[in-house]
């Protein structure tokens, strides 16, 4: 043909599609409307899950301030800052911020306090607004320092008072010139509460012109990784970067395994559209092979037809998408809003990523256009002789061994692609397009089992309603394809569902059986700040602020129904070339080990703390190779002792970046001694009683006394946000689930019109016509349940073995009668809700237009 | 020369089921057809008829020999030359008249031309003149289902002269209508063939209709038993 009249077919057959528009609306609205949903959801989901991301973000940033990656001596102690080369200009960074930290004493009356101080150039922090000054000013000479206001409230110190500093060089007497808020100095200080000009700092320390540690403050909307890698690409080799331990904290590990859920669930929901759409397109073109068999008979070129088919769908999708978009948008800010309030951060407003609408509107338009190409290469193909005629399709014939092959396939690649991550030799992100692949597998092989489960199902029908069963039964066995396609967005809904529920349930289970094991205690006392959920992950330390650990013990031993206490201390650390949290606790005989060791009985892990060996957390052990039994050189403040791993544990303390030693043995190898958290525990019936003494004890000591119960119910809420936000995403997913079943029995209705109204002629009646409907509907709803519990099982399985590299350890997944009967239920519920309006639209079609319909 | 002509022409279905035998539909067919003439393949039901109808149509391929129309093998050309014969050289009329239902009649007379990219205003002209020739130009703008069966008829007879073809292929053109309209849509086809020249072949059950051809070849399980002039043919 040539050019100019290629160029014009699509006016003529433009036409044509307009008549076929105008006379059968419902059929072009339905695809229209497919499309919208499938790419609503994926705008909804895509923006929703930016909201739960920015939500953890600000969580996380609320517990444990602002985000940043550090820069230190790959050799360890400290280094000359003019290895650093110039990393202000690099994408994401926020400030680039030189420490130096100094253990000292400071004098104040006859009081002597254990103290970290911390050099920065205070000025500058200020000015970017990342030190926040209560009151007072920056301290700009050697003279001058900064406290924060809690350590000066312990103190009983205000601005213009003076403190003794006992330093390298000498004791100087210092001028307080301002007060930082805590929180603030959370990000930087660890636990320090002295800032002072780094230079000054250094002088005093005698370590001029050396630095710990350079920390890069981070932009909150900047990914961490990235901006890693992006200081990693320009450090000298005697320069390594790295996530400061004890900023991944608790919170931040749940965050971090629900993101990569988050993108699970938004790559499922995009499978799902494709479906839906896929479905929409298969329908709209097998309605009417009849009339293109007629186009092709009268001389329409396979070219021809499927530039027809095509432009329709092009256009079609595009108007879908164009309306989906929208809705999607529409929808995304009460969704946002309500994560946000699930996760009890502060509500931001509504980010979308500029992407989000063109990406999407372009992806199910393409979408669209390529699941229209194959149903129309499939029309153009089929005999237009058996197309011309009156009858239906022929049913599939036995079981497709080239889906076997693909499931087999994919199945391959998603396992392969999983050792790979376990083996760390891939990211954990890489999970997410293998679990979807996995996914996929599912549905291939859902024409190949669904007969057969479909037929069991239709058993359980009562024999009162035998007729319509059967027929139902019939309709789904003859289109294997669509039925297929239709299954397939419920098994990825139920898959998810259950999967994901089970992964999220098994983790939450394990991160509350950790800490009720770490703080057995009915009362827990910690340094002031806002960050409960910071705790274990701890880098609040205040240390024995305003008075010696002894003191403070003996001040809690000595209150009446006093059980036991326990102190735990924590200080940063460095092990292997790597930073680590060094978690130094009391260990009681009497009690179990606070850790769960793995592969050691609690007796030789308790013999082996009790001469000086430690336990690994398994993130540790995982990062740095550390095996049970390793003697390990950890450096603590500058001291570096041999330390040898009695065992790995799984901890969560830093993410599983932590090295747990008794607190003697700490204070014998690295002069630790002050505790940072206190565990009390009443005698039996007397807590209560306590919180009065204690509550002036804390007060005394500038430390913040929560109940447990207090503190379980904040971290069950941190914990109860993220997994709602799933959840609410989930829910998301069985919406668009059941609005593209109800999509599809519409369709089937109005392809079946003819055999429906043939069905009412001879006698069957408008009830029985519903009830065929709903039962077929519910026939897949229960088949596809039952092969995304297979799916859902596998998919939470899946989950927890490529989270390992993460969470450094294995989680047990647990089978839950609840998740998989509120998937399932829902399930059936929604299909045959999505079945009722279309159900009732085949009971009251006019007989005579639907017996005239081709 | 003749216009149409077929040599050992073959069609076997494959099986429906593993367990079930090959069926052969068409055995050892040779035929040859002259312009102008118009034939009659007649048989039972399952003998053969409509299945040969539609290989000399070029809807369906042999299994083996050959279909030539006007010189050209059907056989060695691919889909979309075959599609582009079928549109330019062969007319088609069914038992149950395939109008599209979204399109007006004077739409779907014109389609044959529109998919040769045919400019609207041309082909809707070419259109209404056909309608003309078969007496349905003042139903031109009513929807397939606001006629009655054998209007629909003559207006997919109709669609199958609007492109001037060589060959009408008609397959029981009158299998869904009442007796006067099967009248009607005959006598129709014979003013065709006698008035344009216009060589006509039509597979009917209907021996009166046969009758009415000028040539009328017999089908039985699958072959020709035989090919004999008419006696009844109008002059």
């Amino acid at each position: 043909m040539k050019l100019s009249q290629r160029l014009r077919e699509p006016l003529l057959l433009r036409h044509l599609l307009f008549r076929q528009w105008r006379n059968r609306p419902g059929r072009a609205l339905t695809t229209v409307a497919s499309v919208a949903v499938a790419v609503g959801a994926v705008v909804a989901t895509w923006v929703a899950a930016d909201a739960s991301r920015a939500g953890y973000r600000r969580l996380t940033e609320a517990i444990a301030g602002v985000p940043s990656v550090d820069v230190s001596a790959r050799a360890g102690g400290r280094w000359d800052p003019t290895l650093l080369p110039p990393l202000v200009d690099l994408p994401g960074v926020r400030a680039v911020v030189p420490l130096f930290y100094r253990p000292t004493l400071l004098r104040v009356g006859e009081k002597r306090v254990r103290e970290i101080a911390v050099g920065v150039d205070v000025q500058q922090l200020v000015a970017t607004g990342l030190l926040k000054m209560q009151s007072g000013e920056a301290c700009t000479r050697a003279s001058e320092v900064v406290l924060s206001s809690s350590l000066a409230e312990g103190l009983g110190k205000k601005i213009g008072d003076e403190v003794l500093f006992f330093a390298r060089r000498g004791v100087r007497r210092l001028t307080i010139v301002g007060l930082a808020e805590p929180e603030s100095m959370r990000w930087f200080a660890e636990g320090a509460g002295v800032i002072m000009e780094i230079v000054s700092l250094e002088d005093l320390s005698n370590a001029f012109g050396t630095i710990d540690r350079v920390r890069v403050a981070i932009e909150s909307s900047a990914s961490r990784d990235q901006v890693l890698a992006g200081v990693a690409a320009r450090l000298p080799a005697s320069l390594v970067a790295e996530v400061p331990a004890g900023r991944a904290s608790l919170a931040e590990d749940v965050l971090h395994s629900s993101d990569l859920g988050l993108d699970f669930v938004t790559g499922l929901t995009v499978a799902m559209a494709w479906f839906i759409v896929g479905n929409a397109m298969l329908m709209n073109i097998t309605e009417r092979r009849r009339s293109l068999a007629l186009v092709r008979v009268l001389g329409g070129t396979a070219g021809q037809m499927r530039r027809f088919v095509v432009g329709e769908a092009a256009i079609l999708g595009g108007l879908g998408a164009v309306l989906g978009a929208a809705a999607g948008l529409a929808a995304a800010g009460p969704i946002s809003a309500g994560i946000s309030r699930a996760l009890q951060a502060p509500a931001a407003s509504l980010l979308v990523h500029p992407l989000v609408v063109p990406v999407s509107i372009l992806l199910g338009t393409a979408v669209a256009v390529a699941a229209a190409w194959w149903p129309a290469s499939q029309a153009v193909a089929t005999d237009p002789l058996e197309a011309l005629s009156q009858s239906p399709p022929k049913p599939g014939a036995g079981v497709s061994w080239k889906l076997i092959a693909t499931a087999i396939v994919l199945w391959g690649v998603a396992g392969a692609i999983l050792v790979l991550v376990i083996e760390e030799i891939l990211p954990p992100r890489a999970s997410v397009p293998a679990g979807i692949a996995m996914m996929l597998a599912f549905v291939a092989m859902t024409p190949v089992v669904l007969p057969f489960l479909a037929r069991m199902c239709a058993r359980l029908i009562p024999s009162r309603w035998h007729l319509e069963g059967t027929l139902a039964l019939e309709q789904i066995l003859r289109q294997p394809i669509r039925t297929a396609l239709t299954t397939g967005v419920l098994v990825v809904a139920v898959s998810n569902g259950i999967g994901l529920g089970h992964a999220i349930r098994d983790n939450v289970d394990d991160v509350l059986g950790w800490y009720v094991r770490m703080l057995r205690a009915d009362w827990v006392l910690t340094g002031t700040g806002p960050a409960p959920a910071a705790v274990p992950n701890i880098s609040a330390g205040k240390g024995a602020i305003g008075t010696e650990t002894g003191s403070m013990e003996e001040a809690l031993a000595g209150l009446p129904d006093i059980e036991r206490v326990e102190a735990i201390g924590i200080t940063m650390g460095r092990v292997a070339g790597g930073a680590c949290v060094i978690v130094s606790r009391d260990i009681p005989d009497t009690l179990p080990l606070p850790l769960n060791p793995i592969k050691a009985t609690e007796a030789e892990v308790r013999s082996a703390l009790a001469r000086g060996e430690a336990l690994a957390g398994t993130a540790l052990a995982r990062r740095t190779g550390i095996q049970p039994g390793d003697t390990v050189a950890v450096e603590v403040f500058g001291r570096t002792a041999e330390v040898k791993v009695a065992a790995l544990a799984v901890d969560y303390t830093s993410g599983g970046s932590s090295l747990h030693l008794r607190r003697d043995a700490a204070q014998k190898l690295f002069g630790v001694r002050a505790a940072d958290i206190w565990l009390v525990t009443a005698k039996p019936g007397t807590a209560a009683s306590l919180r009065e003494p204690l509550q002036e004890i804390a007060e005394h000591n500038s430390m913040l006394l929560r109940s447990l119960g207090e503190l379980k119910a904040f971290i069950d809420r941190i914990i109860g946000g993220v997994v709602g936000s799933l959840w609410a995403i989930l829910g998301l997913g069985f919406v668009v689930g059941s609005l593209g079943v109800a999509n599809t029995v519409t369709m089937n209705v109005l392809e079946k019109k003819r055999t429906l109204g043939l069905l009412r002629a001879v006698g069957m009646t408008s009830r029985q016509v519903t009830r065929m409907v709903v039962l077929e509907s519910i026939l897949l709803g229960v088949a596809g349940g039952l092969i995304g519990l297979v799916g859902g099982m596998s998919t939470a399985l899946y989950i927890q073995l490529a989270s390992q590299p993460l969470l450094g350890h294995p989680i047990r997944i647990s089978f839950r009668p609840s998740v998989v009967a509120v998937n399932l239920g829902a399930a059936i519920i929604v299909t045959a809700l999505a079945a009722w309006i279309p159900a009732r639209r085949a009971a009251r079609l006019d007989l005579l237009e639907a017996l005239s319909s081709e | 020369m003749p216009i149409l002509q077929a040599e050992h022409l073959e069609k076997t279905f494959a099986a429906a089921s593993q367990a079930g035998a090959a069926v052969a539909a068409v055995c050892d067919v040779n035929l040859a057809i002259e312009v102008g003439e118009c034939v009659a393949i007649t048989g039972a039901s399952g003998s053969g008829k409509s299945t040969l109808l539609h290989m000399l149509g070029g809807i369906t391929r042999p299994t083996a020999g050959s279909v030539m129309l006007e010189g050209i093998d059907l056989a060695t050309l691919d889909d979309d030359a075959l599609a582009l014969v079928r549109r330019r050289r062969i007319g088609f009329v069914f038992q149950r008249y395939n109008l599209l239902p979204e399109l007006s009649l004077v739409e779907n007379v014109a389609l044959p031309l529109v998919l040769d990219g045919v400019p609207f205003l041309q082909s809707n002209a070419a259109a209404m003149s056909s309608l003309e020739t078969v007496g349905m130009e003042h139903r031109a703008g009513h929807r397939p289902d606001e006629l009655s069966g054998g209007e629909q008829q003559r207006g997919a007879i109709a669609r199958a002269l609007v492109a001037a073809p060589a060959i009408v292929l008609a397959d029981e053109p009158t299998g869904a209508l009442d007796s006067v309209n099967s009248r009607r849509v005959i006598e129709l086809l014979h003013r065709l063939a006698i008035e344009q020249k216009q060589t006509i072949i039509l597979v009917t059950h209907d021996a009166s209709i046969a009758r009415e051809a000028g040539r009328i070849i017999r089908v039985q399980d699958g072959r020709i038993e035989s090919d004999l002039p008419s006696t009844g043919a109008p002059r």
